[in-house]
């Protein structure tokens, strides 16, 4: 299913007349001439060539200036949405087939905003050509008939394709007959299955019909005897059903049933083929079926439908369509929020009109118009304070209805944009960040904020951008599209901080693997070869790519682009939410295109790098394309070594489908980055629960590795697979707790502590891997005592390892219980017990962060685990923001410092907490649920300790450890950072 | 631009001025400044949008109004200068006034000039909140005190004193920092503590003073008077009293006769002043500061030389008191405005945050505070 954002579909009726200058119209006509003898000529033409020759789904999303942005879901979630849709709003999407002769109009009139109608259309177009194929390979005889009639009618064959605002037959049908609701997709069904002369009706519905002896002609045939006008109709009866289909999944058809219309178009063996093949897209359609049983099954089952939930993504993704959320909106809508685009410059001839020095508001409810009636304070502030301090006014907080809500200002020119934003759901220093970051994207997408705001056609658009904007601002929960809770409650507690950090988080993989995407990447970026190579047209190339990034389910996993660069992708692709979505399963087919500004460059252009040499005065293009988890973002520039963009080019297919390909290429390395995703985290982390003594943690008691060291060095490799087991395997269960030990401890709540193994055990120690081997690299610190069963296997494999990270390259060459050994390495804390709950490391050169993945966070599942987490990240958040005031002030005095370095200076600059490198908090917490009366909580702190290096290049650290071990944070950093600066 | 403090009272219904304070080389702002300040205030307020503060890249402007009547407006360039700090210092200011004019005069504005008179009189105390000092407690809210090695006796001499002078509120003080007091003084609200400390702090040294106040929240209509008697120079003991008896009266009767004898623990009392706790007591020769809170009373122990004034003076090279000060403040307010937000009970998930400690490494020698929980 596809959707376009419906601020573009202004631009949708001309996307006809898109004109394209240079190579491109060359390419377009000999794809034509291509497609066209292709349909004459061969007959035996198999179905994957016809899809070659489609046009691609999304060409006619692209706007007039050249942006796309097509996103179609995969099917599963296609399925869900349309089904929730058509609960809330029934009915909308139909599709009355006229008459027998079942037609698809395609009307040049200009097209309503309505993407479904749109949608329609398109694959309308789509099928018109399968369906063209699918009668030559019948018989030529009426291929060529049907040429002729093409030639004679360039539309094609014409059908009838309305709204139908108020089905009646829905309501007022008789007992014995019911509607049933399928939800039908011909682009899955392959032109192959078509060619073999499957019907539609099985392919389509997956009912199967069959035909009576006197009549034996299957779907080709049918086609045959309409043209001979013979009519033997029948009814359609339900003979079986196939597994999986529609029908079957729906469970109110049953075999003897007949199916009578479909969407209210009377349908017999006759015409049923032909009144399907005019399903244009994916689609709801209504089956009439007459019953024997009105039985309460079918009902009961519809009610459920209704009932069923609907679920988050629809939020997200019915956002970024563009559809209607008002739902969405109406829950935001008494939460003052505001973004405003003022100009400082009044003239006074004009003071008569309202409102004329605002250029841009978003939104128009209540709440906000408060704020935007006290617009003059702003105005006045930015002006005065501006002229008594010198300083930039930064924001201003206001109290409305007794909440506080900041506002943030941004001074371009004689141009300020203020955002508002309710304090309680963003902390004013958040704010700074957020603003930084929106006047990026927007400077990204629009080159300037005048150029954004100051554009009339602009509006719908920017009106789509920030309600995305204050959505993910203000209940972050609702777009969150994670499927567990758990992982959700890590996301949106996450997510307000992860956000807002300058990086991409990054996945480390195994060498092997990163080889691979590397190659693949390379390979696209040198475009030396079929398509995009010079000599296949014999002429400039169109683009030169000049770089690219990949995406895996949210998470970077390669990088051919500088940080810039980077950032600004990742910026845009987080504010519509790409990652997330890509995160499940959800994308069937994702294409960006549009031009771009990169930040990169609107800098060099004040001040070259490097003297003498300039950036070529190119114009840049982003290329997302999406594909299930991956998501592949190509920089390219026209202009300098390729040929100049003239207007404003669209996608270019050969591009697209480059890219794609190299997707489907990736796509192959799937199931080893889904092992990385899964596989035990390489620093193993700790889950806080197991630190406090409870009656209910059997399975983690069990765990402690000082019973499977007394156990012996045997079990020290099933104890680390128990990690990933570690939530309901019973025989672990059964044998881990044999040790009476472990019982009595976990039942007095830690009452005896008078063997070491219980004592130890409610201490703390249920780290993830027992035996502590040291990386070699990291012998040096590693602790003496768990040196030598480590040093077994460090002989046995002479491979060095390159950094902590690329433990998992091990895991092809290794042997099973080997690999499960060398997880054992990568634990990041000191002493005997892994302590570290959670870490984020940030690289602002490479502009990358790492921090565990939601699998890796799910598996520690414990509620004060969760708590922690989020503890953890809010307390980063307010260590970061000292972290940028530092920063900040650095910044300001530093320039002084070079200049004069005298000791005056120095001195006198040193107010304030001066060059702040480590903050570090400690908390303490007891479960919450704490049943015992007689004895005090079981109480078990830890730091979350933020450390920010400025030498030898920014980097920001953030780990969570327990107190019983003092951990030196530089230490863990160093670990950590091993494998991301080499 | 150097960092400098700006402080504006304006009668919130008229927008007159009632003063301006400022501390700092800095001129004062021409009167269209002070209007806009104004201006937009009341322009929000008549919308129902309350501002209440902005912020530029060097400079923060907070507005309050109190009881309706008196607008006060603080616009400041020192770096250290939080949100938080503002609003106390605002806060502490209102009442003040509140102390030594009466709440009355403050909301019913029938007299503006003789407003302007009457306020003259809390100059010092107000210019005293502007000014850096060796105090702290307009930060904390609490009552800076002194820990003297005599504890027992001056808290034993004071009780009688003040029971003979027929009251129950008396208090010790050592250069504007709390010996000792009777129980019923630490019962006044802590900001009123706080803020008769900081009065009798920063007014001219006498050997006596009758001086009228008002409880900014015990009484803030009805006035009480505050009698001050000078012991031995720099320490000074506080009476807390209605009609009677009269200031001659306890002078020549009482004080001779209670504190006399004690002679000797009021100088110790002097000497430790600058230490705030007794030399026995050993401290770790690395620590350069320290704040201690006790929530429960509202007094600290605000140290900035541990060691002795001449001891800090051969490392002041490295780390001025000054600096200590700087810094020990800062983190007060970034530990309170980060971690203890003053009044929530933060717990919604039921973990009980029982207590908590900071620490901070910079590149200038340690900061370590363990602060209240």
């Amino acid at each position: 299913m596809s959707g376009q954002i419906p601020a573009m579909s202004g631009g949708c009726s001309g996307c006809q007349e898109r004109s394209y200058e240079t190579p491109y119209t060359l390419e377009d006509g000999s794809w034509e001439s291509e497609s066209e003898t292709a349909s004459t000529a061969s007959a035996g033409r198999t179905g994957s060539c016809s899809s070659d020759d489609l046009e691609p789904e999304w060409l006619d999303d692209v706007q007039k200036n050249g942006e796309l942005f097509y996103l179609e879901l995969s099917e599963g979630e296609e399925d869900a949405l349309i089904q929730a849709n058509s609960t809330s709003a029934p009915l909308i999407n139909h599709v009355r087939f006229s008459e027998k002769e079942a037609e698809v109009i395609t009307d040049h009139k200009p097209k309503e905003p309505c993407k479904h109608e749109h949608r329609l259309k398109k694959l309308a177009n789509v099928l018109k050509k399968k369906k063209r194929l699918y009668t030559h390979s019948c018989s030529k005889g009426v291929a060529s008939k049907a040429n002729e009639q093409r030639s004679s009618q360039p539309p094609g064959p014409t059908s009838i394709l309305k709204h139908q605002a108020n089905p009646k037959i829905g309501v007022s049908v008789q007992l014995s007959y019911k509607d049933v609701y399928v939800y039908v997709n011909p682009n899955k069904i392959s032109d192959k299955a078509l060619d073999e002369g499957a019907k539609l009706l099985e392919a389509f519905v997956g009912i199967i019909h069959q035909p009576s002896r006197k009549n034996p002609v299957a779907g080709k045939l049918s086609d045959r005897l309409t043209s001979t006008k013979m009519t033997t109709e029948e009814r359609l009866v339900v003979h079986s059903l196939v597994h999986g289909s529609a029908a079957m999944k729906c469970g109110q058809i049953l075999i003897g049933d007949a199916l009578i219309a479909v969407n209210d178009v009377e349908v017999t063996t006759e015409n049923i083929e032909r009144v399907l093949s005019c399903i244009p897209g994916p689609m709801q359609v209504k089956l009439t079926i007459e019953t024997l049983s009105p039985g309460p099954v079918g009902t009961g089952l519809s009610v459920e439908h209704i009932a069923k939930p609907i679920p988050t993504v629809n939020n997200l993704v019915k956002l970024l369509w563009g559809q209607d959320t008002t739902d969405l909106q109406m829950e935001i809508g008494n939460i003052p929020h505001i973004a405003m685009y003022l100009t400082l410059k009044l003239e006074s001839e004009n003071s008569k009109e309202e409102q004329q020095e605002i250029l841009y508001q978003y939104p128009m409810t209540d709440a906000s118009q408060k704020l935007k009636s006290v617009r003059g304070i702003f105005l006045t502030l930015c002006d005065m304070l501006e002229n008594i301090t010198g300083g930039q006014v930064i924001s201003s907080s206001l109290l409305l209805n007794g909440k506080l809500i900041n506002v943030d200002y941004w001074k371009e020119g004689s141009n300020l944009l203020l955002i508002g934003l309710p304090a309680e759901r963003v902390p004013l220093p958040q704010l700074r960040n957020m603003i930084k970051n929106v006047v990026r994207t927007l400077q990204y997408m629009y080159n300037s904020l005048d150029s954004a705001f100051c554009k009339l056609e602009n509006v719908p658009r920017l009106d789509h951008f920030f309600s995305l904007y204050f959505q993910r601002a203000i209940q972050p929960e609702k777009l969150n599209c994670s499927a567990s809770l758990s992982s959700w409650c890590y996301s949106s507690s996450s997510a307000l901080f992860l956000d807002s950090l300058p990086g991409v988080r990054w996945l480390t993989l195994p060498q092997d693997i990163k080889v691979d995407i590397d190659t693949a990447l390379s390979d696209l970026e040198s475009a030396d070869f079929g398509e995009l190579s010079e000599d296949y047209y014999d002429m400039r190339r169109l683009y030169v790519i000049l770089g690219s990034c990949l995406f895996f389910k949210g998470y970077l996993i390669g990088n051919h682009l500088p940080k810039d660069d980077l950032l600004d992708i990742a910026l845009y692709c987080q504010h519509y939410c790409l990652l997330p979505l890509a995160a499940e399963q959800r994308i069937g087919q994702l294409v960006i295109w549009r031009e771009m500004f990169p930040y990169r460059h609107l800098l060099s252009s004040h001040e070259p790098i490097i003297e003498g040499y300039q950036e070529p005065k190119g114009r840049y293009f982003l290329l997302i394309v999406g594909l299930r988890y991956f998501m592949l973002c190509v920089l390219l520039e026209a202009g300098g070594c390729a040929s100049k963009a003239i207007g404003n080019p669209g996608p270019d297919s050969v591009y697209v489908d480059q890219v794609k390909a190299t997707l489907l290429q990736l796509e192959g390395l799937e199931a080893s980055i889904q092992d990385r995703l899964g596989s035990p985290t390489t620093p193993c982390l700790s889950c806080a629960d197991w630190f406090l003594p409870s009656r209910d943690k059997f399975e983690s008691l069990s765990n402690s590795p000082i019973i499977s060291k007394l156990q012996g060095t045997s079990k020290s490799t099933q104890s680390s697979t128990s990690r990933r087991t570690l939530f309901g395997d019973s025989s672990l269960r059964m044998q881990k707790s044999s040790p009476p030990k472990s019982n009595s401890a976990s039942d007095n709540g830690g009452e005896r502590h008078g063997d070491a193994s219980s004592f130890s055990m409610n201490f703390s120690p249920y780290s993830t891997s027992d035996m502590i081997k040291k990386h070699p690299r990291r012998e040096s610190q590693g602790s003496g005592g768990s040196e030598g069963s480590g040093s077994i296997f460090k002989n046995k494999k002479k491979q060095s390892f390159p950094n902590p990270f690329y433990m998992g390259s091990m895991k092809k060459s290794l042997s099973e219980t080997e690999t499960e050994e060398m997880y054992n390495i990568t634990k990041l804390t000191s002493g005997s017990e892994n302590t570290l709950f959670h870490y984020i490391s940030l690289e602002t050169v490479q502009g990358i962060f790492i921090t565990p993945t939601h699998i890796e966070v799910a598996q520690l599942n414990g509620s004060t685990h969760s708590q922690l987490i989020k503890n953890f990240h809010r307390c980063c958040l307010s260590i970061r923001s000292v972290f940028q005031q530092t920063l900040d002030k650095w910044e300001r005095k530093y320039p002084d410092i070079i200049h004069n370095s005298t000791q005056i200076n120095l001195r006198k600059s040193s107010s304030g907490l001066g060059p702040l490198k480590e903050h570090g908090v400690l908390f303490q917490c007891s479960p919450e649920n704490w049943t015992d009366q007689k004895k005090p909580p079981a109480i078990m702190s830890y730091w979350v300790v933020g450390r920010l290096f400025i030498d030898p290049h920014p980097q920001e650290l953030y780990v969570c450890f327990h107190d019983s071990v003092t951990e030196v944070a530089v230490e863990l950093a160093f670990r950590l950072s091993f494998g991301l600066v080499t | 631009m150097a960092a400098s403090v700006q402080l504006l009272c304006l009668a919130t219904s008229s927008g007159v001025p009632l003063y301006c304070r400022s501390k700092g080389e800095s001129r004062q702002l021409p009167f269209s400044v002070i209007g806009s300040l104004n201006g937009v205030h009341m322009f929000g307020s008549n919308q129902d949008v309350l501002l209440t503060s902005t912020c530029t890249d060097n400079t923060r402007v907070c507005w309050r109004v109190f009881q309706d009547s008196i607008t006060l407006i603080v616009m400041t360039s020192e770096e250290d200068a939080s949100d938080l700090y503002l609003g106390r210092l605002l806060d502490n200011i209102f009442s003040a006034m509140v102390l030594l004019i009466g709440l009355d005069d403050l909301v019913n504005l029938k007299n503006v000039e003789r407003l302007k008179r009457e306020l003259r009189a809390c100059y010092k105390l107000i210019d005293s909140f502007l000014a850096a000092s060796d105090w702290i407690g307009d930060l904390t809210q609490c009552v800076d005190c002194v820990v003297s090695p005599d504890t027992d006796i001056l808290q034993e001499a004071l009780d009688v004193f003040v029971g003979a002078a027929e009251s129950n509120f008396g208090c010790l003080m050592v250069m504007g920092k709390v010996v000792v007091a009777t129980e019923k003084w630490w019962r006044l609200a802590a900001q009123e503590v706080m803020l008769l400390a900081w009065l009798v702090g920063s007014l001219a040294p006498s050997s006596s003073r009758d001086y009228p106040i008002y409880l900014p929240q015990g009484s803030p209509t009805v006035p009480h008077r505050l009698m001050t008697f000078q012991l031995v120079p720099g320490v000074e003991v506080c009476l807390l009293c209605g009609p009677t008896p009269s200031l001659q009266q306890v002078q020549a009767e009482l004080v001779e006769r209670f504190w006399s004898p004690l002679l000797e623990p009021l100088k110790g009392c002097l000497r430790t002043h600058q230490r705030c706790f007794p030399t026995s007591t050993p401290l770790h020769p690395s620590i350069l500061g320290l704040l201690l809170i006790n929530r429960e009373q509202n007094k600290n122990l605000f140290i900035l030389q541990p060691h002795g004034v001449e001891h800090s003076q051969q490392q002041g090279a490295a780390l001025p008191p000054t600096r200590r000060k700087s810094i020990l403040r800062l983190f007060y307010t970034l530990a309170v405005s980060a971690y203890f937000p003053a009044d929530t009970t933060e717990d919604k998930s039921g973990y009980i945050l029982t207590r908590a400690f900071c620490f901070e490494v910079t590149a200038t020698p340690l900061v370590i505070g363990p602060t209240p929980g």
